[in-house]
């Protein structure tokens, strides 16, 4: 099976008991749901509320956790710590890698999507 | 369908639940015959992309489930639809996990549900708080399937015997309130009967000319099995008695008023032409033998000749009459003999004796005189005669009430074991 270095999609398609159909319909809520959690990470850095980045960044944690996407799922851990640790400014940065980290995983589910699972 | 289509495929969990039944046969039935109704989880998770991968899963393994997006929502659905299993995430808007599982415990309707508080968090001081409001275990985010289906029977199968529990402590509080109201019913039927017996017994005061009568009757249950009577026989005679039934409660009382009525002045003057006590013992001892329960009766049986004082007697197995002439000692007006009903053939022995003015003749039950004290010491026909003695010069209703007080004050309680039946008559002329 394909693997991407965004996410594992065996693994993936593990955590659904191989069910791709499922599978498809999270990603397709994952694209959209994830896109207004990190922003919400944003709006949360730009009023410099550490609450707000904590709980945006958690809810952006959790739907990572579906997608096994480890990269992406460090950098969002790190995100929620620094807000609830207060650091902010050191938030900022690791607020870049998720979106980064993000817009990979997204690429890549895109392209799964599109293709489709090998048969 | 096409592969983007997938996206926007909404998951047939009607189809995954008939698939995860044939898989999960111990939980969901192994056939349509004997498979139980699937339980209910309730699943209230923000996040749509885990709570839409967590419902699938225990879709596909055969329960029913139900979604809220936060705890407001989730308390709402709970009341409503009473789920078998509650997962809460711990992190929500409006509601988080913690404070609606402190909401559930709350909630009469709900706080015996079972709940997993669905975390991140592994931390031992986050799993405590979150026990500590409420929650019965933990499922983390990123379980396994295997776990999931551990956690989610384990707590399906303590929310079975909680309810369970309940639906046995209902069924017993049902009964307790059946059984509380046939009490209350029996004890409203042995109180009209104890009214019943109350109006029976002789009036106080003065029967005929020339007799003051007293007494006090207190049953060790609500109907008591000592009975007595005082009742006119004729112009010239006055004749009283007292029983003792063995035992006490509803069936000692049963046979004693059953013993009363066959004492009744009308029924002895048919039977026997008279109310001669050793006559009236005969024909009772010969009417009430001993019950194949082997129960029986004492009876003590009077006449008393008013014009002359003459009082005639007879006992079977009743010790309990006392004489108190009013410048003698008292004396027992009593005779060795066997209860009623031993033996058809049994002669019982009477007396005669001339009262004076003043004379006082006190009938009473063993209950009275058999009170104990704390220690298991009865309070004894000596100390009773002992009251009376020192009553002689007290009103006789006085005199009464000073043994029942004494005999009260022996056995340290107010209530007397067996039934305890005082009745004084005085010659007033």
């Amino acid at each position: 099976m394909e693997t991407t270095t965004a996410f594992n999609v065996s693994e993936a398609l593990n955590r659904v008991d191989g069910d791709q159909d499922l599978f498809f319909t999270l990603a397709g809520l994952f694209l959209q749901e994830s896109q207004k959690e990190a922003a919400a990470n944003c709006v949360a850095l730009g009023r410099q509320d550490g609450a707000g980045l904590v709980a945006a960044a958690h809810k952006l944690k959790g739907s990572v956790i579906e997608m096994c996407a480890p990269s992406l799922f460090e950098c969002t851990k790190r995100l929620e710590e620094l807000g609830r640790q207060g650091e902010l400014a050191e938030a900022s940065s690791v607020c870049a890698d998720v979106e980064a980290s993000l817009a990979e995983v997204h690429a890549a589910l895109r392209k799964l999507i599109a293709g489709g699972f090998p048969s | 369908m096409t592969r983007s289509s997938h996206v926007r495929h909404s998951v047939d969990r009607r189809m995954m639940k008939s698939n995860a039944m044939q898989s999960i046969g111990q939980d969901a039935g192994s056939s349509a015959q004997t498979e139980p109704p699937a339980a209910t989880i309730l699943l209230i998770e923000d996040e749509r992309v885990t709570r839409t991968s967590m419902a699938a899963r225990l879709t596909r393994l055969g329960y029913r489930v139900l979604e809220a997006e936060n705890g407001l929502v989730g308390l709402d659905v709970a009341r409503r639809e009473r789920p078998d299993l509650l997962i809460v995430d711990w992190m929500m808007p409006e509601m988080d996990g913690p404070t609606f599982c402190e909401a559930v415990r709350r909630d009469p309707l709900l706080k015996s549900s079972q709940t997993l508080l669905m975390t991140a968090h592994d931390k031992p001081a986050q799993i405590a708080e979150g026990l500590m409001r409420g929650a019965d275990d933990f499922l983390s985010k990123s379980a396994s399937k295997q776990e999931i289906v551990a956690r989610v029977l384990a707590g399906l199968r303590t929310s079975r015997l909680v309810r369970k529990l309940e639906t046995t402590g209902s069924q017993l509080e049902s009964s307790m309130r059946l059984l509380q109201t046939k009490q209350a019913e029996m004890e409203a039927d042995l109180q009209s009967a104890a009214d019943f017996v109350q109006s029976i017994l002789p009036e106080q005061g003065s029967p005929v000319q020339g007799i003051s009568l007293a007494w006090e009757y207190q049953p060790a249950l609500t109907l008591g099995g000592d009975l007595f009577g005082v009742a006119s026989i004729d112009a010239e005679h006055l004749g009283l008695y007292i029983l003792d039934a063995s035992g006490h409660g509803v069936a000692a009382a049963l046979r004693s008023a059953s013993l009363m009525t066959f004492l009744r002045v009308e029924n002895m003057l048919q039977l026997i032409g008279s109310y001669d006590p050793e006559k009236v013992l005969c024909e009772a001892n010969r009417q009430f033998p001993l019950s194949n329960e082997g129960e029986y009766f004492t009876l003590w049986v009077g006449q008393l000749h008013l014009p002359t004082r003459s009082l005639s007697y007879a006992s079977a197995g009743h010790h309990g009459v006392l004489l108190s002439p009013a410048e003698k000692p008292s004396r027992w007006l009593t005779h060795p003999s066997s209860p009623l009903g031993f033996d058809p053939a049994t002669v019982f022995p009477g007396g005669r004796m001339t009262l004076q003015p003043a004379d006082r003749l006190f009938l009473m039950s063993d209950g009275i005189y058999e009170a104990s004290s704390p220690t298991g010491e009865p309070w004894g026909r000596w100390r009773f005669q002992q009251a009376i003695e020192t009553q002689k010069r007290s009103p006789l209703a006085s005199t009464i009430s000073h043994c029942f007080t004494e005999a009260r004050r022996w056995q340290e309680q107010c209530d007397f074991f067996d039934d305890a039946a005082v009745v004084g008559l005085e010659l007033t002329i």
